[in-house]
């Protein structure tokens, strides 16, 4: 079949260089009618160096042949007659003939040599693209997608790769593929055939096989080859397979199947730990809520109320189990934030009503301090998620309850300044260190001094930091220094005039 | 247990839990029915048809939400969803759903019974026609459409008024956001909860004594408003 093809080309191109000859005589008769012309053989090599450049060696040296003829007919005596006469003519026919070939053959090369560095630089450029694309890609199902359109800039058509492993749901031009072409796929992923080609119902011809090298599997290829006749699709699978089989190579040198393990892995265990701890909270949670409610059912009993170290004992179970609550709920709140699951609700609010639900909630943790409340009246309102901000600013109040002795106070406040609304906490606690302040609200940060007296998971700042920033918000701290209390605040841009709420009409 | 006490239907798969608000609910007085399951809660509902339920949403047969649904297909029983915390889109859609209140886990059993008399009272006063409302110094007449803070006259435009007689009603108990706008100003306003915030700082200033530090009408981040139970539920479960 290819030798066919090639026997084709060579004899069109032959044609091709005959007729530029037969251009050229014309040209070259009209030259020695007109202008008595009688040198000038080397007009031959023209059509010789274009069949040469763009038809290849055998019509170049097809017209080099024709070429000698028309030259001896036209130049060398006799004139008009293919006959030769005498002996250095000959000598010089031959000439001719060794430097058509020899220039024919110069330019068929260059020409390859040019087409194969054109290819060669946009392979480069492709290649160089593609593993771009694989070092920014973070799962396997970005890597999937690279390899896949790598793929199909090589082979220039339509092509759809099925990973390796089920990589979650099938992408809707996974779906879209007939049900022939699926069973195909299907056969070609369980091993029971290598490569298959099929016919899709709708008249393209598709290529399926798997894409390995040596020990690295990159999945399952479906290649449209297009509307093919049953008798090229031979060769037009051979032509695809050698382009694949280069493609597997590079994909392996690029150690792209490492690539895709450590995405799997990262995405397992991913998967793994979220799972854990959506597991381990429900574990927990659930036997915390009985706790918590079995206290307080047992410090409204009669035994328990009249006995005050009895109620006070209820009381622990309560605020520990409540405690406990609060750390399992950071730790959700933790992995909530690093798998960038946090999507403000946002509407408009009173910033008072955020800072009273916070201390609403923390009543009982705040009782043992004194609190006071600074609020501004008459507020402008702020377009934010409530219950982000109140986790946030509440996290603020419990480690102003937390880092500040038992009866010192503690001031809330909510202002404005500025373009913002300020809401503040400020205890009179041990403070922050210049050092502790650069590194406060880094995630795990617990300052050195705290560490042992101090029970904490180093979480509940950075949850603060990303809930406000989430916000839009900035959340800063300040402090004189060890021992000199901590001011805590949350900057929250509140409704500039142009998007304040308009009042809803009255009667 | 007398016939005399309520019937409470608690609904919930774990038994630990079921424990705890038994012996919280029967030192209340109630009369405890329990349910594994939303078959068995559905079933006990036609069965002895509480004056109480409590719904824990997460159920092994089915969703506590379906239970509601198919209860509140036939039934107005005081209902109070136990709901996980942070996700108040959950807690908006059982309230509009027909739950009359929601505590988050964990909870302490004072909560919950504040919850569930309010609820239970509402449920009396719309079917006895009991008119004046008590919340601390405030009084609203709902027959008479007036409002006074320790007998003084407390004057009202229309919509504050018809903003304060919707979380009357529902005394002690929360009120949706969308409920209240769908209320006082129409299907339109859905989401405009800026009215609402604007109203209720009016009203606050009406009616507070302190409105940067509300004690009557206190808000649900998230979810809505709720009017401080009255003084007679206070009684009730001391």
């Amino acid at each position: 079949m290819v030798g066919m093809e090639r026997v084709r080309r060579e004899l069109r191109g032959s044609v091709i260089a005959l007729a530029m000859v037969a251009v050229t005589t014309v040209v070259v008769y009209g030259l020695t009618q007109s202008l008595e012309v009688r040198r000038g053989s080397v007009i031959y090599l023209l059509p010789v160096l274009l069949a040469g450049w763009h038809l290849g060696l055998i019509p170049a040296l097809v017209a080099a042949v024709a070429g000698v003829l028309w030259s001896g007919y036209f130049f060398f005596s006799p004139y008009y007659s293919f006959y030769l006469s005498r002996p250095n003519e000959i000598l010089n026919l031959l000439l001719f003939m060794v430097v058509a070939g020899v220039t024919s053959h110069l330019a068929n090369s260059m020409k390859q040599q040019t087409e194969l560095a054109k290819k060669r630089e946009k392979e480069m450029g492709n290649l160089y693209a593609f593993s771009r694309r694989l070092a920014a890609a973070s799962s396997a199902a970005d890597i999937y997608r690279a390899i896949e359109e790598h793929l199909a800039s090589l082979v220039q058509r339509k092509v759809v790769l099925f990973g390796a492993a089920a990589d979650g749901e099938a992408k809707p031009e996974q779906a879209a593929l007939s049900q022939r072409l699926h069973g195909a796929i299907a056969d070609v992923q369980a091993g029971r055939t290598l490569a298959t080609t099929v016919d899709d119902g709708a008249g393209d011809i598709w290529l399926v096989r798997r894409v390995s090298q040596k020990n690295a599997d990159f999945g399952v290829i479906a290649i449209d080859l297009g509307s093919v006749p049953p008798d090229a699709i031979e060769e037009v699978r051979k032509r695809v397979d050698d382009v694949l089989s280069d493609a597997a190579a590079t994909l392996e040198r690029l150690d792209v199947a490492r690539a895709l393990n450590d995405a799997k892995m990262r995405s397992e265990t991913e998967l793994l730990r979220e799972a854990l701890i959506g597991s381990v909270s429900h574990e927990l949670r659930t036997p915390l809520a009985s706790i918590l409610g079995a206290a307080t059912v047992l410090s409204k009993s009669a035994v328990i109320a009249k006995d005050e170290r009895l109620t006070s004992l209820a009381g622990v179970v309560r605020d520990e189990a409540e405690r406990l609550n609060n750390d399992i709920q950071n730790l959700l709140d933790a992995t909530r934030i690093s798998r960038e699951q946090v999507r403000p609700r946002q509407e408009w609010i009173e910033p008072q009503d955020i800072v009273n639900a916070a201390l609403e909630r923390r009543r009982r943790r705040l009782s043992a301090h004194h609190v006071s409340l600074d609020v501004d009246s008459n507020l402008p309102f702020i377009y934010v998620d409530p219950v982000l901000v109140e986790q946030a600013f509440g996290q603020i109040v419990d480690n102003a309850a937390k880092y500040s002795p038992p009866g010192s106070p503690i001031t809330v406040a909510a202002k404005r300044n500025g373009r913002d609304i300020v809401l503040s906490v400020r205890d009179r606690g041990v403070g922050l260190t210049a050092q502790e302040n650069a590194q406060i609200g880094e995630r795990f940060f617990r300052g050195a001094r705290h560490a042992a007296a101090t029970s904490g998971s180093g979480l509940g700042l950075w949850i603060a930091k990303a809930f406000v920033s989430a916000n839009g918000g900035k959340l800063e701290a300040a402090s004189a220094g060890a021992g000199q209390g901590t001011t805590v605040s949350i900057h929250l841009p509140f409704a500039t005039p142009a998007n304040e709420p308009e009042v809803g009409p009255d009667e | 247990m007398s016939e005399g006490n309520p019937v409470v239907l608690v609904v919930d798969d774990e038994v630990q839990i079921r424990r705890f608000l038994r012996a919280g609910l029967e030192l209340d007085g109630f009369s405890v029915q329990d349910a594994e399951t939303g078959a068995d809660a559905l079933r006990w509902a036609t069965m002895r048809p509480p004056d109480l339920v409590i719904l824990d949403l997460g159920l092994p047969d089915m969703d506590g939400s379906e239970v509601l649904e198919r209860l509140r297909a036939w039934s107005s029983v005081p209902l109070i969803v136990l709901s996980v915390r942070s996700n108040e889109a959950e807690k908006v859609r059982l309230l509009e759903s027909g739950a009359d209140d929601y505590v988050v886990k964990p909870f302490g059993m004072a909560e919950l019974l504040a919850r569930a008399h309010a609820a239970m009272r509402r449920h009396v006063r719309v079917s006895s026609g009991e008119p004046v409302v008590k919340v601390g110094p405030l009084a609203i007449d709902l027959a008479a459409r007036i409002v006074t803070i320790n007998g003084a006259r407390v004057m009202l435009t229309p919509k504050e008024y018809r903003l304060l007689q919707l979380l009357a009603q529902h005394a002690g108990n929360v009120v949706t956001h969308q409920f209240l706008l769908k209320e006082v100003w129409g299907s339109p306003h859905l989401h405009d909860t800026h009215y609402l915030r604007i109203f209720v700082r009016k009203l606050r200033q009406k009616i507070e004594t302190d409105p940067t530090q509300p004690r009557i009408l206190l808000t649900e981040l998230g979810v809505g408003y709720r009017l401080v139970a009255p003084e007679a539920t206070v009684a009730a479960t001391s």
